[in-house]
């Protein structure tokens, strides 16, 4: 574990903060609303379609995949993960779902049903519901499922599509695929209502759901000035600042005011040419999770240099879509949510990248955000973000001469990432990233 | 009686191309598939011949790593292995499915580096909700439709219940066929079951339903049939193609249900005569096959739980299933890195505990190097039974 | 123990034989009708199973004053197994483990059995195997992970127990691949840690990812270790510890496999030869030339 040096030397924006804080404290509420009595439901992060149903509807959200990280965080998963193992469930599988299992059968079995003791940030209590979504890999509809060993808690699973970026174009698929998700929420609707024992009220709904898609605009946006040389605003502050918009976090308007601060700021440090690091000497794109534990290894990289300037597209705001003559906030909800699936294929189409949206975003960020370098994070037991990763790589540097660097990790087993070997691997790295600039320069690329 | 059936059968095992390829010099058209869930149904009606995939337990994956990483189920990457090496280049196409992780991401890497003439992705919901069963329906309407691009011809809902009236045929003489394992000892073994089975996924299916009631017939009526043994297993698994690994199991025991996708898995029940026949197969495909990818609840959008009977609506079928060919023993037998049998197989563990079958999980990869380690866990099992 | 015997006649002693091929060690025991063991040899098993096999089968035979022909029956086990043309049948290492530890401790209920190369738990229910876990895959969860480390630190192998019994200090090996703790250990030296808190640490990895295995039973006493490495004592000090509780440990904890062979081909002969079956056997024959030939 790499221990943070007394001085910072990545430049953090002030209003980075209260956007952190904000997700902290929104949890701790959540669990206090919870053990007071107001009805919670474990959730997979769902990209906009479950979450606005769920906060319209007043429910506490807890998200067993970033306890996972939490608890690795903390050291604590490891235990969680044995508990798994003991019962029965194969090691290979994703180590959050092994962390949740292990949990939860802990949980149920030891402490009949109340939240284990010494459980990092009060836990998470026994639900009402469990919400799980075929989004992005197999467990996280199946692991929600597995649990039903330990606890009577009816699952609700939403429903995703994922066509083929061919496949997309045939007439019509498009609506079939906007269909289901509509018909889709209705009936989740039907049951929050049944579960929850009181009816949705609409206008909230609507509400929420204009907030939401207003905060992602504004987000995007923000996101979008990280373009400016030298970059304002380093993947540390997109990390940190994200969760409030991809997990709704608290009261809406709040989180609107304050991805709006943000956006002053980063523009404020565009118009005065600031960076977020002293000399940005390589711009650097980071592929998928972040060692969340281990995150100062990006300070000692800002050091030499290093800005990270733009990450994995799955935890960006969709590409804005104007909905203002969809009328239907289950339809506005369904759209919005495709968009961040299917936002890209339409490009990676035309530009002839078919291996399927999850590579494609980042040919064009790392064009848009002249990126000399990959940063590239396969994780040994997350499947989903990972296997894409060496086609990402061979895509860059064929279509780009932008070279990746490859530092291995897990989402719980925290020791498989080693800040040692990657930062030792930095400075060659360098070196490569230099040929290419020449090569680039060589062949054309304005950057 | 002679054994034509079954010798030929046995044959087409082991050169399983041959027929495909007579077929396509005469100037027929060759369609691959990876997965019991891609309707070949709509394949036969354009006149078009099914060929299932399996990639080979035997050959080395060596050309894989540079597009799927180790640490990714084994059967796609054996499948795109033979792919890249050009195994199947007498293919015109392939036609895969969103039914499950691996084989969705190996799809697009597959379309890319294997330029099929022909190559069609179809999207699979997870629920058997109705408006996922409406969504599955379009993404078979899709496939209709650059099916009828790439043939030139209209698939006509007559051909397309033609067609399906012959899968259907097919199925019900492989649950007869199925039927023979129900002696002690069973008439047909678990090794031949593979080889027919892969036999019929190689022919076109009238082909391959004059090769079962052959092969039918002969089995009735054989006085050579396996020998008997203590142990009647049942073999959960997700693809097995190779009898190789049926054998394992075989020194020691009967194998007389393969609940897998080179067993019976592709032939329950039958796909029901709708007004348009796309209803029936969206509503067979989804809810029919029996794979642990399927999300399934007791009773659609539950808001109250219970285990016992979550299981017993999952699983419940096995009852019957063990009580009818007297199995007393399951092996749960899992490709590593597969996760939606991996979280499913407790469960039906907990189910088969339920019903006093004996069960054991085992892991392994699908090549040859992974068959000595499963003898020894496979063997142990039948001991514990025995 | 050496016992000398004239040409049997039907029905007086009856001998029995089980043969374990190991993936480093070959075991034969030699037993009679009464359970006890008339020899027991171990050998290195080689790259060429079949002709050790019959080496180590010659001597244990000599050693007990006995005939290939005096052999009713013969078990072969290990991972070697269908390499015994001699053997009348076959049968696993997990079965005759848990049948050979029974013999030595009847009230057996779980046995863990950690290997140069592999590692196996097993649940006994009056000598009989009910279920298992075995790795085979992960060379950290075995024997094979303290020999590559004593190497890099240039202890022997059979000092790494001692000296892991001098720690006085908890150290965590992080690394969960075997390659990666060796780089480990050599980063601890240098940072100064004691060389008997590293062998500790070590000791506490390995067993910690095979009691890890054996949590997917449950682990219920008696419970015995067994393999090459029960015979290191700071392994059954680490695994009494990971796993909580009493361990028990045979003398030779290398042949209980071959010793529950031998018992079960016993067991095997006499039940068919009470109930009148035929038997088939194997011919009694060795490939190469034999002592008694």
């Amino acid at each position: 574990m790499v221990t943070g040096e007394k001085k910072k030397v990545i430049n953090r924006l002030k209003s980075m903060h209260p956007l952190r804080a904000k997700v902290n404290e929104t949890y701790l509420k959540s669990i206090e609303a919870i053990n007071a009595g107001k009805p919670a439901a474990w959730a997979m992060l769902n990209f906009y379609y479950g979450d606005p149903i769920m906060k319209a509807m007043d429910v506490e959200v807890v998200y067993p995949e970033n306890y996972g990280a939490v608890a690795a965080a903390l050291g604590v998963a490891q235990q969680y993960l044995e508990q798994a193992y003991a019962d029965g469930f194969p090691t290979h599988l994703c180590g959050y779902s092994l962390a949740g299992i292990g949990y939860t059968s802990k949980m149920m079995r030891e402490f009949k049903g109340e939240v284990p003791p010494e459980s990092p940030f009060g836990g998470m209590p026994k639900p009402l519901f469990l919400l799980s979504s075929s989004a992005i890999c197999d467990a996280r509809y199946k692991w929600f499922q597995a649990l039903g060993r330990y606890m009577d808690v009816p699952v609700w699973q939403l429903e995703s599509s994922s066509p083929g970026v061919n496949e997309l174009l045939i007439e019509g698929a498009s609506k079939a695929m906007v269909n289901m998700g509509v018909k889709h929420l209705k009936d989740f609707v039907v049951f929050l209502e049944g579960i929850l024992g009181k009816k949705m009220d609409w206008a909230r709904l609507e509400e929420t759901v204009d907030l939401m898609l207003e905060i992602n605009r504004v987000w995007y946006e923000v996101n979008d000035l990280r373009q400016a040389k030298p970059c304002p605003m380093h993947s540390r502050d997109f990390w940190s600042a994200m969760p409030a918009a991809l997990f709704m976090a608290g009261d809406l308007k709040d989180s609107l005011q304050l991805y709006r601060n943000m956006y002053q700021e980063v523009k404020d440090r565009v118009n005065d040419h600031i960076g977020a690091i002293p000399e940005e000497k390589y711009r650097l794109l980071f592929a998928e999770l972040p060692p969340w534990h281990s995150l100062g290894f990006f300070d000692k990289l800002a050091e030499r240099g290093w800005n990270f300037v733009i990450e994995s597209f799955g935890y960006h705001p969709p590409i804005p879509l104007d909905l203002s003559r969809i009328s239907d906030p289950l339809e506005r909800i369904t759209r919005f949510n495709l968009q961040f699936f299917v936002g890209y294929a339409e490009d990676a189409r035309q530009k002839n990248v078919p291996g399927r949206s999850f590579a494609y975003p980042y040919i064009k960020f790392a064009t848009e955000w002249k990126c000399d370098g990959a940063m590239l994070h396969p994780l040994i037991s997350c499947r989903s973000a990972s296997t894409h990763l060496p086609y990402v790589a061979n895509t860059l540097i064929e279509n780009l001469k932008v070279p990746s660097l490859t530092i291995e990790g897990d989402i719980v087993d925290l020791r498989l990432f080693n800040p040692e070997d990657a930062l030792a691997k930095a400075e060659p790295f360098e070196e490569t990233m230099e040929h290419y600039k020449r090569v680039r320069k060589q062949e054309g690329f304005d950057w | 009686m002679s054994d034509k059936g079954m010798s030929k059968a046995q044959d087409i095992y082991l050169n399983r191309s041959q027929r495909a390829k007579e077929l396509k010099a005469a100037g027929k058209k060759i369609i691959g598939y990876p997965c019991v869930y891609v309707p070949v149904e709509m394949l036969t009606a354009l006149d078009l011949v099914p060929y299932r995939t399996y990639g080979d337990i035997k050959e080395p994956v060596t050309e894989t790593d540079r597009a799927l990483p180790t640490s990714f189920c084994s059967i796609m990457r054996t499948c795109l292995d033979c792919a890249l090496k050009g195994k199947d280049d007498f293919l015109d196409g392939m036609v895969t499915a969103h039914s499950c992780d691996p084989q969705e991401k190996t799809s697009r890497v597959w379309e890319s580096y294997a330029a099929y003439p022909y190559f069609q992705y179809i999207d699979m919901p997870t629920t058997v909700r109705p408006e996922a069963i409406e969504y599955f329906k379009s993404q078979l309407n899709d496939f209709r439709k650059t099916l009828e691009a790439f043939t030139g011809k209209k698939l006509i809902a007559d051909k397309l219940k033609s067609a399906i009236e012959a899968h259907n045929q097919q199925r019900t003489l492989v649950q007869q066929l199925y039927q023979l394992t129900k002696p002690a000892p069973p008439l047909i073994s678990g090794t031949e079951l593979v080889q027919v089975v892969k036999a019929l996924m190689s022919l076109p299916v009238a082909e391959g339903n004059e090769l079962l009631s052959q092969v039918i017939d002969e089995v009735k009526s054989r006085t050579d049939g396996p020998k008997k043994k203590a142990a009647r297993l049942l073999i959960w698994s997700s693809t097995l193609g190779d009898t190789g690994i049926m054998q394992l199991f075989e020194s020691k025991a009967n194998v007389v249900m393969d609940e897998t996708c080179g067993g019976i898995r592709a032939y329950r029940g039958s796909v029901k005569p709708t007004a348009d026949p796309l209803d029936g197969l969206a509503d067979y495909y989804l809810k029919e096959i029996t794979c642990a990818r399927t999300f399934r609840q007791a009773d659609l959008g539950e808001i109250r739980k219970d285990y016992a009977k979550d299981i017993k609506s999952r699983f419940g079928y096995l009852k019957g299933i063990v009580k009818e060919w007297k199995i007393n023993g399951a092996v749960l037998l899992l490709v590593r890195y597969c996760d939606p049998f991996a979280f499913e197989m407790p469960s039906l563990k907990d189910y088969l505990d339920s019903i006093g079958i004996p069960s054991t999980y085992i892991e392994y990869d699908y090549n040859l190097g992974a068959l000595a380690p499963l003898k020894t866990r496979a063997e142990a099992f039948i001991e514990t039974i025995s | 123990m050496r016992q000398s015997v004239n040409n049997t006649t039907p029905g007086a002693n009856l001998y029995f034989a089980g043969i374990d091929i190991g993936s480093t060690m070959t075991k034969v025991v030699l037993t009679d009708t009464t359970d006890r063991v008339l020899s027991a040899i171990k050998g290195p098993t080689g790259p060429e199973h079949r002709r050790l096999a019959n080496e180590v089968m010659v001597m244990a035979l000599e050693q007990a004053g006995l005939r290939l022909d005096d052999i009713c029956y013969i078990i072969a086990t290990g991972y070697g197994r269908v390499n015994v043309p001699f053997a009348d049948d076959q049968i696993t290492e997990l079965s005759c483990h848990a049948r050979g530890v029974y013999s030595l401790f009847p009230n057996v209920r779980t046995a863990v059995d950690i290997g140069g190369q592999d590692a196996k738990c097993m649940k006994i229910e009056k000598g009989k195997l009910v279920d298992f876990v075995m790795n085979d895959k992960c060379a950290a969860g075995t024997g094979r992970f303290l020999e590559v480390t004593a190497a890099t630190l240039g202890i022997k192998l059979e000092d790494m127990g001692d000296t892991s019994l001098k720690a006085t200090k908890k150290i965590q090996i992080s690394n969960l691949c075997t390659i990666f703790a060796q780089q480990e250990v050599v980063a601890l030296l240098s940072r100064g840690e004691k060389l008997e808190d590293i062998v500790a640490g070590l000791h506490d990895a390995l067993a910690s990812r095979v009691a890890a295995l054996a949590r997917r039973l449950k682990v219920e006493p008696d419970v015995v270790l067994t393999g090459g490495v029960a015979k290191n004592t700071g392994m059954v000090k680490a695994m009494k510890e990971d796993l909580g509780c009493e361990l028990l440990v045979p003398e030779e904890p290398l042949l209980t496999g071959a010793m529950g062979a031998a018992i079960l081909a016993r067991e095997i002969y006499m039940k068919a030869s009470a109930e009148g079956e035929t038997i088939s056997t194997k011919p009694r024959r060795l490939e190469r030339a034999t002592f008694f030939s």
